[in-house]
């Protein structure tokens, strides 16, 4: 055998590998969980993002409120006000209903 | 596989589909694997480096333009992560007993003495040139794929791999009288 055939020879048989499932099943493991990953890394992103926005939204309302706490009083008892038609107008109607159908 | 079924598997795996991919890896594997394995000397190391190529080429899959084939991309990959991986842990090192084991696992074919001489003139090579040459003479694939791979100019492939297999066939000389 020459030294061509012999270095082809050693080459080709040194570092062959077999064909194994085993590391295609680990590579989609590691992609899979890879993926989770940055899946899970941008909801996080994107759910402190809503709750920044929210805290910084909550303050600005607050502070607003603490200037014009007379508006406030006013909006909670025109709210109440609102509430309380509706439960009395709903009330109404369910009481209304069944007597209409007798 | 036909590129047809490659190009389709692509498309797929880019979708999301990890059946399609695994497909891919299946395919490619060996050659990727028997590159890795010869461009960074050490086993079990270069089955680690040849798994993070396919996991960042499944990464990057969106930016695969496909001027080249999906197992010349991915060891291109390979051999970025073997080389960066090697700069920062300094020189490998060089696990003789383990690859002594494997060396004898090896039924038949090329005499241990000149499998031996060859792994070690090839750990010796600088290494872009053990690079070319565990491409082109180890894996089969052309000078152009082969600078396509490596980003290098076809000539400076070209002779990367002369002057690498001359450098080999004179580690095999002291084996001549056999």
């Amino acid at each position: 055998m020459n030294a061509e055939a012999r270095l082809a020879a050693a080459l080709g048989q040194s570092a062959a590998p077999v064909r194994d499932p085993s590391f295609t099943l680990a590579v989609i493991r590691a992609a899979e969980s890879e993926r989770f990953r940055a899946d899970a890394a941008l909801s996080m992103l994107r759910w402190g993002g809503l709750a920044a926005a929210a805290a910084c939204l909550g303050l600005v309302l607050a502070g607003w409120a603490g200037v014009h706490w007379d508006e406030v009083q006013n909006g909670i008892l025109a709210a109440g006000g609102i509430f309380a038609l509706v439960a009395t107008a709903r009330l109404m109607t369910q009481r209304l209903a069944p007597a209409a159908v007798r | 596989m036909t590129p047809n079924d490659e190009t389709r598997l692509i498309a797929a795996a880019r979708k999301g589909d990890s059946r399609a991919y695994a497909a891919l890896v299946d395919a490619h594997q060996q050659a990727v694997r028997g590159f890795l394995r010869r461009f960074a000397g050490h086993w079990a190391d270069a089955d680690d480096l040849a798994q993070e190529a396919f996991v960042t080429a499944w990464r990057k899959l969106g930016s695969f333009e496909g001027r080249s084939s999906f197992r010349s991309w991915v060891s291109g990959i390979g051999f970025r992560i073997a080389r960066d991986t090697k700069r920062a842990h300094g020189r490998a090192q060089v696990r003789d007993s383990d690859w002594l084991n494997e060396q004898e696992n090896v039924e038949g074919g090329a005499p241990v003495e000149d499998r031996i001489a060859v792994q070690r003139a090839m750990a010796e090579l600088p290494d872009d040139q053990r690079a070319a040459v565990a491409l082109c003479l180890g894996e089969g694939f052309s000078h152009s794929e082969a600078a396509d791979i490596l980003k290098m100019p076809l000539g400076t492939v070209k002779s990367h791999v002369t002057r690498g297999r001359e450098r080999l066939l004179r580690a095999l000389e002291p084996n001549d009288e056999r």
